[in-house]
């Protein structure tokens, strides 16, 4: 082995800067749910769980967490039916299809405050006062895209003869539906429920411009966050990250493998 | 599945309805709110009630008062400098995630990317305290010997938004590149090594081009993001750090003119469809359509 040429190390500490202005910002908070901060300076010699006893004293806070759980869990159900139906129905077919995707994606490419807006006047002027429903509502339209997308690229990955080997043995539509393609499809519907969920569990621009009396937790978040945290934030955040690292794993195993196979074929 | 509907009525009707579902839920969660929106943009404001006669006074406003095509022109030029420093942090991070071999490459690429998913009203508050007087930048500055004392330079202006911003979107510019390195041809690179091209001159006349549609996708996400971002500025950009998103946003809050922020959301809308058709214009490949 020859010593690492020079431009080998200036790209290696490039990405470890990277990883370190990445890092940083996660870095603060965690350490300060561990440790006492003053004035910049942290001191390493008393390490404390009090942060976390008063987490769990914080009503409003766990409220707002509930409220987040609710909202992410109603918007993955609905995003993972309507978007898996979008894409059984567009696959496949031609008419309408590219114009219907784009819209689909819109809210998606479009700036959170655009879409956002958009659906706030929509609930006005169809009389829908703001609240949990209108949020669940503006979650879904703009992580649609994302399921839609996961499951159509699995039905595109899957081969066709598996569905006419089906109807050539005498299957009726929905027994290929059920036996064939759904479990076919369920390991991606999994993987866009993760992706929808971790998109409704962050959503803040949108939350702000469509929610009513009860707000997420990044919405009361970003609300405390004008008058400053109270340090059991601190913990709450360190336990939102552990939880969001577990997703992301979660999310990995259900989508990645089978993606890099097809993509080596 | 175009065999299934004719077999039992029950399912005939079922899938009626998923036709009917397929077209009328974008239309009327997507495209009607969007269109109610631009036709807003035509309304006006009489003392707090919305005027509903068509008018083009929003956009006349837009354009003629001396406030927001200032504004407008400095958050799009802001926006592009974020673009800039994140595609110079995120490349060489990316060619160096090429170098590496195999698990390692997707390990580190996990890495670099899984800040994305943290909260981003977090990280909005701890860069804020970073940046901030007291702050850790400052400290580290102060401590190298680069500043005699802390400096206000980051503190509650346009530069705290642009690094901000820069931090919380490199990720955005990572992928894309990475993506397009990595489907560069090892052969192409080999083959440039055995005719005896330095691999500097690899790197210009190999690398570089064919990994510019990734750089263009990065660039306009991140452009894209950055602009439509309301809640840094507010957070870091204090009373001087004024950008497009924020007037926005306080036309549907403390200003109350909705229809004048419709008429300011279509001009963001236009110069959003502008980046991303140049992204996606540039960010092909030549000769593939991936």
């Amino acid at each position: 082995m020859s010593a690492p040429r020079p431009s080998t190390i200036f790209l290696a500490a490039i990405t470890a800067l990277v990883a370190v202005l990445l890092y940083s910002p996660l870095f603060v908070p965690i350490v300060s749910s561990f440790f006492t901060i003053s004035h910049g300076n942290v001191d390493w010699s008393s390490p404390t769980l009090s942060t976390y006893v008063a987490l769990a004293g914080n009503h409003e806070i766990l409220a707002a967490l509930r409220t987040t759980l609710i909202v992410g869990l109603c918007t993955v159900v609905l995003s993972v039916v309507s978007g898996t139906l979008l894409a059984l129905y567009y696959h496949g077919r031609r008419f309408g299809r590219s114009y219907l995707q784009f819209i689909i994606f819109l809210p998606f490419l479009m700036p959170p405050i655009i879409s956002g807006l958009a659906l706030l006047i929509f609930f006005r002027e169809i009389g829908l006062e703001r609240s949990l429903l209108t949020v669940v509502i503006g979650h879904t339209v703009f992580v649609l895209a994302i399921v839609y997308r996961t499951v159509l690229m699995r039905l595109q990955s899957m081969s066709r003869t598996l569905v006419e080997a089906s109807y050539d043995l005498g299957a009726t539509g929905w027994q290929t539906f059920w036996r064939i393609i759904l479990p076919n499809l369920s390991s991606a519907m999994v993987g866009g429920a993760i992706l929808a969920f971790a998109l409704s569990f962050d959503e803040t621009m949108i939350t702000i411009l469509v929610t009513g009396t009860q707000s997420t937790l990044p919405v009361r978040l970003w609300a405390m966050m004008r008058l400053g945290f109270s340090p059991d934030i601190n913990a709450l955040v360190a336990l939102i990250l552990m939880f969001t690292v577990l997703l992301c794993v979660l999310a990995a195993r259900f989508l990645i493998p089978r993606q890099m196979a097809t993509e080596r074929t | 599945m175009s065999r299934a509907g004719s077999t039992h009525s029950a399912e005939g009707r079922l899938s009626q309805l998923v036709t009917v579902l397929a077209f009328a839920l974008p239309v009327i969660f997507v495209l009607v709110p969007l269109a109610i929106f631009l036709v807003y943009s035509f309304f006006g404001v009489d003392q707090g009630t919305i005027v509903y006669a068509p008018t083009l006074s929003n956009y006349v406003r837009f354009f003629t008062d001396p406030i927001f095509l200032p504004v407008f022109w400095n958050t799009i030029v802001l926006c592009v400098s974020v673009a800039v420093i994140c595609i110079l942090l995120a490349y060489p991070a990316a060619y160096f995630l090429t170098t590496l071999k195999g698990r390692w490459r997707y390990a580190l690429l996990m890495l670099l990317l899984v800040p994305l998913l943290m909260s981003y009203v977090i990280k909005i508050y701890a860069i804020r305290s970073i940046l901030g007087l007291n702050g850790f930048l400052n400290k580290a500055l102060v401590a190298l010997g680069i500043l005699d004392q802390p400096s206000t330079l980051f503190v509650f202006n346009m530069n705290a938004i642009l690094l901000t911003l820069s931090l919380l979107l490199i990720p955005f510019a990572i992928l894309p590149i990475f993506l397009s390195l990595e489907r560069i041809p090892q052969t192409l690179l080999r083959a440039s090594d055995d005719l005896g091209a330095s691999s500097l001159q690899t790197f210009l006349r190999i690398t570089l081009p064919l990994s510019l549609p990734g750089v263009a996708s990065a660039a306009s996400f991140v452009f894209v993001l950055a602009i439509g971002d309301f809640l840094t500025p507010q957070m870091v950009g204090g009373i001087s750090g004024f950008t497009f998103g924020r007037i926005l946003y306080s036309q549907f809050g403390t200003a109350y003119n909705w229809p004048f922020g419709a008429a300011l959301s279509v001009a963001l809308a236009i110069v959003v469809i502008c980046a991303i058709l140049v992204g996606e214009r540039f960010g092909r490949s030549r000769g593939t359509s991936v």
